[in-house]
C-alpha cells in the first residue's frame, strides 16, 4: 500500500487528494472521520452515503489502530473522484505477520458500508505495514 | 413528602383520589386544579433555582408548572414512591429540556437555525420522491439557497449535536434511583445551577481557557490529563483553571448581579 | 467547591449515559455525543444499569447522539439479546440520520422497539408501557 504516497496531488483521473496523518490512537479518530464526512458533503453525496463514509473511515481507522506498533503512525489518504471517494488507510505493525480479523461484527459491519473493501499487507522501507482500502460510491445503497 | 409534611400532607388523599379517577370523569379538572396549586411552591422553587440564567422567571415557573402538571397527571400512588420523589425530577426535566432548547437556539445564529428547520423539513420530502436520501445539491436546489450554505447549516447540527454542552444539560440526574434523588434533589439542583450558569460565561472565555473549563468540569479530565491533551504544562493548566475560575466566581456571586 | 468533578471518575470522553425514571413504570437511559470505540464501554455501563431493573420497560434514548459505530451497535444489540432473554424489548427513541441509518443499514433496527420520539414512549404508543392506571 506504500503506492498512497506516490499519489499525484492531480490523481491519475482528476482526482483530488487529501492525506491526514496522525499518531496511531483513537482518540483521533473523530478528526479523521470528520474529514471524511466532509469531504463527502462537498462532493455532493448524498445523505446516507455521507453517514455511511464517516462511518466507514471511523471502523477501518479504530481496526488499524488496534493493531498499530506501539508510537506509529496512522495514514489516511482520500481520492475525491465524481461519483466516489477512495480511502486508504494504513499503519505500521511491529510483526510482520500481523494481520486483522475479518470475521468480525465491525468487519462485516465495514463491508455492508462501503462498495468495496480490501485488506493489504505491504512493507514500507522494510518495516510491515497494513492498510485497508475501501471505495465509497456517491449515491448510497436503499436501506 | 410524607404524611408527616405539616405543607403538603393533606394532599396525598387527594393524589390518591385523583389517580383512582377514570379519564372522563367530571371530578377530574377541578381536583388537578387544587392538586396543581397545592404543589406550586415545589414548582416555584425548582424555577427560581434556575434563575438569572437568561431567562425571564416567569417563564421558568410556567415551564417547570407544566412539569408539576405532567407529574400529577402521570404519578401512581400504587407504586409505592412518594410523590415528592417523583415529582423533583420531573419538574427539573422540564425546566432543564426548556435551557436545552433555549440554549440550542442562543447559540446558534438565527439564520442558521432556521436553515437547520428548513433543511430538516425537504429532507423527508426529497427522500420520498428519490427513493434515497438527498445530495446537497438536491436540497440547495429545493430551497433556492447556496450548496455552501446547505452544508454548513448540515455541519452546525451535527456540531452543535455533539458539543459536551448539550450533554451535560441531559446529564445531570446522574444514576441516582429516584429514590435517592429525593434526599439529594436539592445538591443535585445546585450542580445543575452551577452548569447550567457555566454557559454564558463559557461562551466569553478564549477558545484555550474554554477547552481546559470544559475538559476539567464536562470530561471529568485531571489537570495532568488536561495539560497532555491541550499540550501545554500541568502548573500552566493549573494557573489558567484558576484565573477561569475566579471570573466565574465574580459572574455567579448572587451580589454582582441585579434582577 | 468549584470543583465538582471527582478525580477518580476518569476521563468521560465526548459521550454521557444518564439513568432516569421519567414515568413510574419506565427506565430511561439518555445517551448524548459520538458512539465509539473509546465511549462504548460507557454505554455498555449505562445499558447494564439499564436491564438491572428488570420491572420497568427500559428506554434508550439516542436522540443526541450524533454518531453511532460498530461498536456501539454491538453494544445496544447485546443488550437487546439480554433484554429478549428477559422476555421484554428495548425501546430505541432515535431520531437523526446518524443513528437511523447505522441502525438499518445492518438490520439490526428489527431487533428494537423503535421510537421517533420520547413522547410516544412514554404515552405508551404500539407496545410500550402500559397506560396509568390499567393495573
Amino acid at each position: 500500500m506504500s503506492d498512497m504516497d506516490r499519489t499525484d496531488p492531480g490523481g491519475p483521473d482528476g482526482a483530488s487528494v487529501v492525506e491526514v496523518k496522525t499518531a496511531a490512537t483513537a482518540a483521533l479518530i473523530p478528526t479523521i472521520r470528520a474529514v471524511a464526512s466532509d469531504l463527502a458533503a462537498r462532493a455532493d453525496f448524498d445523505l446516507d452515503a455521507i453517514s455511511d463514509l464517516r462511518m466507514a473511515v471511523d471502523e477501518a481507522c479504530a481496526t488499524l489502530v488496534d493493531i498499530a506498533a506501539p508510537g506509529s503512525s496512522l495514514r489516511c489518504a482520500f481520492s475525491v473522484h465524481d461519483e466516489r471517494i477512495g480511502v486508504e488507510a494504513e499503519v505500521d505493525v511491529a510483526a510482520p505477520d500481523t494481520t486483522v480479523s475479518t470475521d468480525t461484527f465491525g468487519w462485516r459491519v465495514l463491508q455492508t458500508l462501503a462498495d468495496e473493501v480490501e485488506l493489504v499487507g505491504a512493507k514500507d522501507n522494510g518495516r510491515p505495514t497494513i492498510g485497508i482500502k475501501l471505495d465509497k460510491r456517491a449515491a448510497a445503497l436503499p436501506r | 413528602m410524607t404524611a408527616a409534611d405539616p405543607e403538603y400532607g393533606h394532599l396525598a388523599p387527594l393524589l390518591e383520589e385523583y389517580a383512582a379517577l377514570g379519564p372522563d370523569d367530571p371530578r377530574r379538572e377541578p381536583l388537578r386544579d387544587r392538586l396543581v396549586t397545592g404543589f406550586l411552591p415545589i414548582a416555584q422553587h425548582i424555577a427560581r433555582r434556575f434563575n438569572h440564567r437568561g431567562e425571564p422567571l416567569d417563564d421558568l415557573v410556567q415551564v417547570a408548572t407544566v412539569g408539576l402538571i405532567n407529574a400529577v397527571d402521570r404519578y401512581s400512588p400504587e407504586k409505592g414512591n412518594d410523590f415528592f420523589s417523583f415529582a423533583v425530577p420531573t419538574i427539573s426535566g422540564e425546566v432543564r429540556r426548556h435551557f436545552r432548547d433555549q440554549g440550542w437556539s442562543m447559540r446558534v445564529p438565527r439564520r442558521l437555525k432556521d436553515l437547520h428547520v428548513s433543511i430538516n423539513g425537504v429532507v423527508s420530502e426529497l427522500s420520498q420522491g428519490l427513493g434515497r436520501a438527498p445530495k446537497p445539491s438536491e436540497i440547495a436546489e429545493r430551497l433556492g439557497v447556496p450548496v455552501s450554505e446547505v452544508l454548513e447549516g448540515l455541519e452546525a447540527s451535527e456540531a452543535y449535536r455533539s458539543s459536551s454542552l448539550d450533554e451535560m444539560l441531559s446529564s445531570e440526574q446522574g444514576s441516582a434511583t429516584v429514590g435517592e434523588l429525593v434526599g439529594e434533589a436539592d445538591a443535585e439542583l445546585d450542580r445543575v445551577d452551577f452548569r447550567q450558569a457555566l454557559r454564558p460565561v463559557l461562551n466569553e472565555l478564549p477558545e484555550r481557557e474554554r477547552t481546559i473549563v470544559m475538559l476539567r468540569f464536562f470530561g471529568n479530565m485531571t489537570q495532568t490529563q488536561i495539560a497532555e491533551q491541550v499540550g501545554i504544562s500541568q502548573m500552566h493548566v493549573s494557573r489558567l483553571l484558576a484565573q477561569t475560575l475566579d471570573r466565574l466566581r465574580n459572574r455567579l456571586d448572587p451580589d454582582t448581579r441585579t434582577g | 467547591m468549584l470543583d465538582p468533578a471527582p478525580e477518580s471518575s476518569g476521563r468521560a470522553g465526548a459521550l454521557s449515559a444518564t439513568l432516569s425514571s421519567p414515568a413510574p413504570d419506565v427506565r430511561l437511559l439518555t445517551v448524548a455525543g459520538e458512539v465509539d470505540t473509546l465511549t462504548a464501554p460507557r454505554l455498555a455501563d449505562g445499558l447494564t444499569g439499564l436491564l438491572d431493573d428488570e420491572r420497568s420497560t427500559p428506554v434508550v434514548d439516542l436522540a443526541d447522539v450524533s454518531f453511532l459505530a460498530s461498536s456501539g451497535l454491538a453494544v445496544l444489540i447485546h443488550a437487546a439479546h439480554r433484554a429478549t432473554g428477559q422476555g421484554r424489548a428495548l425501546h430505541l427513541v432515535a431520531t437523526s440520520r446518524a443513528v437511523t441509518r447505522p441502525l438499518e443499514i445492518t438490520g439490526s433496527d428489527r431487533l428494537f422497539e423503535m421510537h421517533s420520539g420520547l413522547e410516544e414512549v412514554l404515552t405508551g404508543g404500539g407496545s410500550g408501557p402500559a397506560p396509568r392506571g390499567a393495573d
